[in-house]
Parts: C-alpha cells; structure tokens; sequence
C-alpha cells in the first residue's frame, strides 16, 4: 500500500479546469520562447486554497509557498484570486533555492511578479521559466539588494557554482539581461506528480 | 454683497469686471516684484461663478502638476473596473525612457518620502502609490501607477472627459534623456484648472470617485504655495509642482460657509531664482483678500 503524501495541495490536471483558468494557465499548450522555439506548458498544477495556506506551507526549510506566487495587478484576474494554480515543478525551485540560501548564508528575498507567473502575465510575452514555476527574480540577498553590477554578478556565480544546470541571467540593460535582481531559473522543467494517472 | 441679494445683470457685470481689473493689478504688481519671468492664473470661483485668466493659456513645463491628470487616470481605471484601490501594484525601480526605450531609474534621494523606495521588490497598493504619488510627490509611485495604467490611457480620459485641452502628457517623471531631448510634460493653467472644476463639483466619473480624489489632494504635505498666507483652518486640496526652472500649485480653497474656488497659479524662474513659494503665496492671498473682501494678517 502506498504511504499517504505528506503535501497536503491536490494536484489538479489544468484540462479539467474551469475555462478562464484553462484560458489563463494554458495547460499543455506549446508557447514559443524569444527565439521561436516551441516549448511545452505545464499540464499539472498544485491547487492553493486561499493566501492563509500559501502562508503556512513549506516549499523548503526557509521558503513559504507564498513567496513564489505574489504577482501584481498585471497578472490575469482569475489568477488573482483564491483557489491558485502553481506548476508542480515550484517544489523543485524552492529545492535549489534553499541549496542557494546555504550557500550565501543568510535570507534570499524573491520579488513580486518574480515566482510563479502564467503566460498570460502581461510580463510574459514569450515563453518564460517562470509561467513554469521554475524561476525566480531575487532582488534582495540578506542586506544586500541586487541592483548593481557587482551584487547581482557575484550571486550570480555562487549560484551556478552551487546549482548544477542553473542558468542565471547577464547583468546588463538590453533584453534578456538584467540589472535590477539576479533571475536564475532550471529551465522549463515539466513536473508529473506520482499521483496523476491520467 | 450677500449671497441672496439678486443684482441686475448689469449691475454683476460691473462687479465682476471690477474685481477682476483689481485682480489682474495685484498679480501684475506681484508678477513684477517677484522677478519671475512668466507668471499664469486660472481661477474660477464656485461661489459667485467669477473666472480670472491671467495668461491661463500659456503653456509650462507641467513639473509634478502632471500628478493630477495622471490620479485622474488611474482614477478612471477603477472606474473602469480595470483596477481596485486595492490592486496590488509590483515596485520596481526600472522604467524605460520614451527616448529608444533606455532604462532609467528614479533617484531615491530626489523622493522625500522613502516609503515607497523602501517597499523595492514587493507591492504596494494603487490608493497607496496614489496617495504617495500626491502628498509627498513621489515620482516612483508616479511612474508605477503610469506603468500600470499607460500614458494613452491618461490622454484618453482626458478627451472622454473634455479636459484634455491645456494637458500634454509625453512621459513619466525623471526621465532625462526625454527632456535633454526636449520632450517634457505640459500643462497651461486653464488645462489644470478645468480638471480640479470637475473634482471639486464632483463630476468626475461620480461624486464618491470625485471626493476620493480630492481626499488624497487634501493630504498634500506641500504647503508654501497656495495655502502659505491664507487663514488659519482653511483647507486646500492641492498639488504642487517644481522643477529648477518652474515653480507651481494647483488646488481647490474650501472656506467656511461658502462654496469652494479652484485657483491655478503657474511660474517660471531663472535657474537659482528664490521667492517662488512666496510669490505663489502672494497670489493665492490675492485672490483670498478679492474674493471675500476679508484682509489677512500675515502670522
């Protein structure tokens, strides 16, 4: 008999949802990415009942759930509101990003919009890691915030030092770099909980 | 004159065509002494319907008056149901010239409340930056709310409100390369005037809209322009605005037993040039001294 799972959030499949969820998450969809290649959207999403629970469920030692789902006013009005829908691969994130917390040795801050994004984020224009729930916008490390070429390079190599197969962001203006908080995601990462048979 | 005596049309006009040939004196004689090289006057006043214009057509750099149209945009997002005074809005210190799309950041130690820099990489509020964006002139808040909500969407407002003549809105605040580049924010003191009319009578999209507005305009901490040399307990509803060359305040005067008068005074000042506030002040107990009748002693 198999042990009953200790996360407690359903595991939903984003076909059977309601249309303006399936409208807004895209389950399963392909979304290009900046240079038109076709990747394949998360299908399987952890369902959050309210923000009380986002408060209290621990992703990993030090990173609530709540931290990779606070998105602003741009994000699409169903996604706003309770029940959430984050990929199921954001357990994997906070995995890393609890490895990376080790590694730098005090409190990594993820920024709003900077979690868990869907596609139809008005942020998201191409294909992103975090409409896959497998990328974060850190833009403060302990005291230090990361909008400065020096801060945001110098956590960027810890991380890829520390995290086999990351890939964090240039610093730089242009697009696709950045110069106001360290990106660094898995890449886009689909997720199958065990416990989804269809 | 009491407010229930009915003079002739003749006899109304003449009162009105009076004062406003005093008036016009005391800003000039004002204007003169101050060393301003340009000074404008809009005023309307809800009691008795009389209207100033002293060179109200003439066009200044908008500085933070630019505020006011912009509050009346986001304004008209909620109303639009496209944002709640609770809509959380992501604060970020990254904004993109209208010049090629450069980045930009606001200096935080040109904001004179650090909130809103303070609240970097988390959300605030719509009718929190609103409030931010007015009372103390944060232009990050500014910025935000205009990222959100779009400068089209502001000039659009404005003509679906029929307050658009008089208003250029081009760009956020701070955004040098833009006015190295000459493209900057205008306004004429007609074009603000208009707008705080319509808030002040409650007409802009409803009267509980309208006083929230004016809610967040009476919180102005600003308060050497207009409200400097008027009575004790007046309330001013107003936004002020200035830049190294421009000096400039916006607001509607509430006195007692008497209904409101919308006054707009805009200058413009040789780099250095000091006594802005207090020529600001000067007109503004002008006008306070003509419409009443009612001397005020300086504290």
């Amino acid at each position: 008999m198999a042990e009953a799972p200790i996360f407690p959030l359903r595991v939903v499949d984003g076909l059977t949802l309601p249309p303006e969820y399936r409208k807004a998450l895209r389950p399963g969809e392909e979304w290009k990415d900046a240079v038109g290649v076709s990747r394949q959207l998360p299908r399987y999403f952890y369902e959050v009942p309210s923000w009380d629970t986002a408060m209290k469920i621990e992703l990993a030692t030090h990173f609530l759930l709540w931290e990779f789902i606070q998105v602003d006013v741009r994000e699409a009005p169903a996604l706003r509101t309770f029940p959430r829908y984050v990929p199921c691969a954001i357990t994997l994130l906070a995995v890393c990003l609890e490895r990376f917390r080790e590694a730098v040795g005090t409190l990594v801050h993820i920024s709003a919009n900077g979690g868990y994004r869907s596609p139809s984020h008005r942020f998201s224009r191409n294909a992103t890691p975090h409409a896959w729930g497998t990328a974060a916008n850190i833009f403060r490390i302990g005291d230090t915030y990361l909008d400065n070429r020096n801060a945001i390079e110098r956590f960027s190599l810890i991380a890829r030092e520390t995290l086999p197969g990351i890939w964090t962001r240039p610093y730089g203006t242009p697009t696709g770099y950045a110069e106001d908080h360290l990106h660094l995601d898995l890449g886009y990462v689909l997720s199958v909980p065990r416990d989804v048979n269809s | 004159m009491t407010k229930t005596e009915k003079p002739t049309a003749h006899a109304g006009a003449t009162a009105a065509s009076q004062r406003e040939s005093v008036l016009q004196d005391r800003i000039e004689n004002i204007e003169k002494e101050s060393g301003a090289k340009a000074v404008a006057v809009a005023l309307h006043d809800g009691e008795t319907d009389f209207d100033l214009h002293y060179r109200a057509d003439r066009w200044f750099h908008a500085a933070s008056t630019i505020k006011v149209p912009i509050l009346l945009g986001v304004f008209a997002a909620i109303d639009r149901g496209e944002l709640l005074p609770h809509s959380r809005v992501h604060v970020r210190n990254r904004f993109l010239s209208v010049v090629e799309n450069v980045p930009f950041r606001v200096e935080s130690g040109r904001d004179s409340n650090s909130a809103v820099h303070n609240s970097i990489g988390k959300m605030m509020r719509v009718d929190e930056l609103a409030y931010h964006m007015i009372t103390t002139s944060s232009n990050l808040a500014t910025n935000l709310l205009l990222g959100v909500i779009g400068p089209e969407s502001v000039t659009q407002t404005l003509k679906e409100l029929h307050v658009d003549e008089g208003i250029e809105l081009k760009r956020g605040v701070e955004d040098e390369l833009a006015f190295e580049k000459g493209i900057s924010n205008m306004v004429t003191a007609n074009g603000l005037l208009k707008i705080l009319v319509m808030l002040a009578e409650g007409k802009a999209f409803s009267p509980a809209l309208s006083r929230r507005m004016m809610d967040i305009l009476h919180g102005q901490e600003f308060n050497q322009g207009i409200p400097a040399r008027l009575p004790k307990g007046t309330r001013v509803a107003h936004k002020t605005g200035e830049i190294s060359t421009v000096a400039h305040d916006a607001g509607v005067v509430y006195l007692p037993k008497r209904k409101p008068y919308s006054l707009v005074v805009l200058t413009e000042w040789d780099q250095g040039a000091t006594g802005r506030s207090r020529t600001i002040a000067s007109i503004s107990h002008a006008i306070y001294e003509t419409l009443t009748g009612t001397a005020v002693k300086d504290e």
